[in-house]
C-alpha cells in the first residue's frame, strides 16, 4: 500500500521543479525548452493520477486514514495533517488528477509558443496540489488550506496574460468575491470549535460527535450554532462553487487561459462547494432549514444562469454561465439531500464541460484567439473532430438519452420531484431550466459549427484541426462524457456501481433526511421520457431561433468587470452592499480617524515635550551632582516602598 | 564575646557610607573609582553579615558569592582603570567634571 501523502507530492515538486525552471530561465528571451519542461508538467499530475488509481483499487469499505503530524498544537486548537481518502474524496481525486492530467497534456499543445510556458504549467501543478489537499483533507482545517490554495491559483491563472489589465482586473474581481465566502468557511469552522472545540473540526469527529448528541438527544442545544454554520459553510460554497449571491466573478474568470477555464473553473475547483456539502452531509441534513436554502439558491441560480447564458456572444462566456447553471443543479440535488446525485452530476459535469471548453479552446486556437461567436459559424467541415468533441459534450449537457449528462441530470430531477410537498414545482422549473439549456447550448453549437463562416479573412485561411497534443484528450474527454454516465445509470437495474461507493460516506445521512416522508413513487421512466422531451424542445426552439443569418458583431467579449452585462444587478448589487460600503469606512478611517489619532500623537507629543523641556533643567553638566540626584531619588523610592510596603 | 551580626552591618553602612560620600565629593577621578571600590566592598561585608546568621549549610553560599563579587570587581576595576587612563590621554585632566564634555 503507497502512503496517501504522495498523491498531493507529486503536483508539490512538480510546481518546485517548474518555478526552478521558470526562474532560472527568466532572463533569457527564448524561455525554457518547451519538450523538457512540457514533460516534467506532465508527467507530475499523471504520476499523482497513478497513485490515486493505485489506492483506489484496494481501498476498504470504511477508507484509509493516514497522519503525517501534527500541524497546530496550541491550548486552544489541535490540528493534525491527516488525510481521508473514502469513497468520496476516491471519486473526487480520480477525476482531479486524471481530468487534470488529461488537460496538462492539452495545455503543452495550447500553450506552444507563450513566454511564460513553464510559469503557467508551475501554476496548474500548484494547482492540483491544492485541490488533492482540499479533497484528502480529514479536517476542516485542512480543506480550508487548499480551499485558500486553489483560489490563489485561480487568481494567478486568470490574470496569468498579466500585460492586458482587463485579465489582472478579471483575477482581482475573482479574488476579492471568493475571499468573502472565504470568510463564510472560516466563522463557519470557528461556530464548530464554540461547540465542542477544535477536535470537531476532524470530519470524523464530527460525524461521531453528531450521531452522539442525536442519541443522547443533546442535539437541540447546539442546534442554534450548528444551524449557524451550516449557513456560514453554504456562504463559503457560494463563494467558491459562483452560486447566488456571489456568482459574478465566473464569467469573468473566462479571461484566463482555456485550458484553466476547463480545469479550473468548470471541472474542478468550482465543485469543491458541492465537495464540502456532500462531506458534511451528516451536518446539513440535521438542519433541514438551510437545506431548503440551499436548494432555493440552487434552483434560482440554475434558472438565472440559463437565462444569462442566452445572451452572452463569447463561446466562453456561454460555457462559464451553463457551469453556473450546472452548480446551480448540484446545489438543488444537495438541497433535497440527495449527495450522491449531485456528486454523480459532479463527476459527469467535469467530463462534458472540460470536453465542452476543451473544444472551445481548439476553435479559439485555430481562429487565433477569436472568442466572439458571431465572428465564427461554419467549423464544421474545417475541424470534424473539434467538432466531434463539442457535439457529444453538447448532447451530455442537455441531457440526450444515454449521454452522461442525462443520467446525472435525470436523477436531479427525480430526487427534486420526489423530495415534498413544493417537490412538483422545483421539478417543474428545473426541467424548463433543462429546456432553456438545451436552447443556449444549441445556439452555441450553431453559431459555431453550422451556418457560414463569418470572421475575418486571414483567419479563416489558416483555420485547422488542432496538433495531436490537444485532440487527445479531448477525444478521451468526449468519450467520457458520452459514458461517464453508465456509472449509475438509473433505468437500467443493477447499474448504481456509483451510488454504492458513495454510500459509506453519505449513505447514513441520506437514510436520516429521508425518514418521515414517504415518497410518492413514479416509474423512473417518465421522469427520463420527460428530461429527453426537454432536451428535445430546446434543439427545436435552438433550431428555429438561431438558423439564420447572425446580425453582425458589435463590440467585443473580453472580460467587463463590474459592468458585465446581463448579470441580473448582481454586479450592482455587490456594488451597492459590498463595494460602497467598504469605500466609505475606508474613507472614514483615512479622513475622519486617522486625523483623530493623528491629533492625538500630535497632543501627546506635545505635552510630552514641554515636560521634557522642564526636565532638562535638572540636566546640568555635572557629573558628581547628577549621581548624587539619581542617589536620592533612589533613597526617595526606597524610603517610599519602606513606608507603603510595595502596595503602592 | 561573640562578634554580634548588627555590628558588621553598622560598619559595612559606615564603610559604605563613606565610599558613596568620597564619590559624590572628590573631583579626582581616581579618588572617585576608589570610592566605588570601597561602596561594593561594603556591601560585600554585609552580605557576609548576613550570611553569618544563617544556619551552617546555607551560610556556606552566602560566604561563597562575595567571593566571586570581588574577582569580578577586579576585573571591572582593571576595565575602569583602562579607561581613565585613555580618558586622561585625551582630556589632560583627572578632574571628574571636565568629562562631562562626553556627552553623546
Amino acid at each position: 500500500m503507497i502512503p496517501l501523502w504522495l498523491i498531493p507530492l507529486f503536483p508539490l515538486v512538480g510546481t518546485i521543479v517548474l518555478a526552478i525552471i521558470a526562474l532560472s530561465s527568466s532572463d533569457s528571451k527564448q524561455g525554457p525548452a518547451e519538450s523538457i519542461t512540457g514533460a516534467v508538467a506532465v508527467l507530475f499530475p499523471i504520476l499523482s493520477f497513478l497513485s490515486v488509481v493505485t489506492l483506489s483499487v484496494g481501498m476498504p469499505v470504511e477508507g484509509i486514514r493516514g497522519t503525517i503530524g501534527t500541524w497546530i498544537d496550541t491550548a486552544a486548537i489541535q490540528v493534525n495533517i491527516g488525510f481521508l481518502f473514502d469513497g468520496l474524496s476516491r471519486v473526487m481525486l480520480l477525476f482531479i488528477t486524471g481530468i487534470g492530467s488529461l488537460i496538462a497534456i492539452y495545455s503543452v499543445g495550447y500553450m506552444h509558443k507563450d513566454r511564460s510556458f513553464a510559469r503557467f504549467f508551475a501554476y496548474i501543478n500548484l494547482f492540483l496540489f491544492s485541490m488533492t489537499i482540499l479533497v484528502l483533507g480529514d479536517s476542516l482545517l485542512l480543506t480550508f488550506l487548499g480551499w485558500e490554495g486553489v483560489g490563489l491559483c485561480s487568481y494567478l491563472l486568470i490574470g496569468f496574460w498579466h500585460t492586458d489589465l482587463k485579465n489582472t482586473k478579471a483575477g482581482n474581481k475573482a479574488f476579492i468575491v471568493n475571499r468573502v465566502g472565504d470568510v463564510g468557511f472560516l466563522l463557519g469552522m470557528l461556530c464548530l470549535v464554540s461547540i465542542g472545540g477544535s477536535a470537531l473540526l476532524s470530519y470524523d469527529a464530527l460525524n461521531a460527535w453528531l450521531l452522539n448528541a442525536l442519541s443522547l438527544g443533546s442535539i437541540s442545544n447546539a442546534m442554534p450554532l450548528l444551524s449557524l454554520a451550516g449557513l456560514l459553510f453554504f456562504f463559503g460554497c457560494t463563494g467558491k462553487s459562483a452560486q447566488i449571491p456571489l456568482l459574478t466573478w465566473l464569467p469573468d474568470a473566462m479571461a484566463g487561459p482555456t485550458p484553466v477555464s476547463a480545469l479550473i473553473h468548470a471541472a474542478t475547483m468550482v465543485t469543491s462547494g458541492v465537495y464540502l456539502l456532500a462531506r458534511l452531509s451528516n451536518l446539513f441534513v440535521l438542519i433541514p432549514a438551510v437545506l431548503n436554502i440551499v436548494l432555493f439558491v440552487g434552483l434560482l441560480t440554475a434558472f438565472w444562469a440559463a437565462i444569462a447564458g442566452l445572451f452572452q456572444n463569447g463561446i466562453k462566456k456561454v460555457l462559464a454561465y451553463s457551469t453556473i447553471s450546472q452548480l446551480g443543479y448540484m446545489f438543488m440535488a444537495a438541497g433535497v439531500a440527495a449527495f450522491d446525485v449531485s456528486i454523480f452530476h459532479v463527476f459527469t459535469h467535469a467530463f462534458f464541460k472540460a470536453a465542452l471548453f476543451l473544444g472551445a479552446g481548439a476553435v479559439i486556437h485555430s481562429l487565433t484567439g477569436e472568442q466572439d461567436m458571431r465572428r465564427m459559424g461554419g467549423l464544421l467541415k474545417k475541424m470534424p473532430l473539434t467538432s466531434l468533441v463539442m457535439i457529444f459534450g453538447f448532447l451530455a449537457i442537455i441531457g440526450f438519452p444515454g449521454f452522461a449528462g442525462f443520467w446525472s441530470k435525470d436523477l436531479i430531477l427525480e430526487r427534486l420531484y420526489v423530495s415534498g410537498p413544493m417537490g412538483p414545482y422545483v421539478y417543474a422549473i428545473a426541467l424548463l431550466t433543462a429546456v432553456i439549456t438545451a436552447v443556449y447550448m444549441g445556439r452555441l453549437i450553431i453559431m459555431t459549427f453550422f451556418g457560414k463562416y463569418r470572421g475575418s479573412k486571414e483567419n479563416e485561411a489558416h483555420i485547422h484541426e488542432a496538433p495531436a497534443t490537444m485532440l487527445i484528450p479531448m477525444l478521451i474527454l468526449s468519450v467520457g462524457s458520452a459514458f461517464a454516465g453508465f456509472l449509475w445509470a438509473g433505468l437500467i437495474p443493477g447499474a448504481d456501481f456509483f451510488r454504492e461507493m458513495l454510500a459509506p460516506v453519505v449513505g447514513a445521512a441520506q437514510a436520516y433526511a429521508e425518514l418521515g416522508h414517504t415518497a410518492a413513487h413514479l416509474s423512473p421512466w417518465i421522469f427520463a421520457g420527460l428530461g429527453t422531451l426537454a432536451a428535445l424542445i430546446g434543439i427545436a426552439i435552438a433550431w428555429f431561433l438561431f438558423m439564420r443569418p447572425v446580425p453582425e458583431a458589435k463590440g467585443g467579449s473580453e472580460p467587463q468587470g463590474f459592468g458585465a452585462s446581463w448579470t441580473f444587478a448582481f454586479d450592482k448589487l455587490h456594488e451597492w452592499i459590498g463595494v460602497i460600503p467598504t469605500k466609505v469606512i475606508a474613507w472614514f478611517l483615512d479622513v475622519v480617524l486617522n486625523n483623530i489619532i493623528l491629533a492625538a500623537q500630535w497632543l501627546i507629543g506635545g505635552i510630552i515635550e514641554i515636560l521634557g523641556d522642564g526636565v532638562r533643567a535638572f540636566q546640568v553638566r555635572k557629573v558628581r551632582l547628577q549621581a548624587a540626584f539619581s542617589l536620592i531619588g533612589m533613597a526617595l523610592i526606597t524610603i517610599l516602598v519602606l513606608i507603603y510596603g510595595g502596595l503602592l | 564575646m561573640e562578634l554580634q551580626a548588627s555590628y558588621i552591618q553598622i560598619v559595612a553602612l559606615a564603610l559604605f557610607t563613606i565610599g558613596l560620600a568620597v564619590t559624590l565629593t572628590r573631583r579626582n577621578v581616581f579618588f572617585v573609582l576608589m570610592g566605588i571600590e570601597l561602596a561594593l566592598n561594603a556591601v560585600n561585608l554585609s552580605l557576609i553579615g548576613f550570611a553569618k546568621t544563617l544556619p551552617a549549610a546555607a551560610s556556606v553560599a552566602g560566604q561563597i558569592l562575595p567571593l566571586f563579587t570581588i574577582a569580578v570587581a577586579a576585573a571591572e576595576a582593571c576595565v575602569g582603570l583602562a579607561m581613565i587612563i585613555l580618558i586622561f590621554k585625551s582630556q589632560e585632566s583627572v578632574d571628574i567634571d571636565n568629562y562631562s564634555n562626553m556627552k553623546g
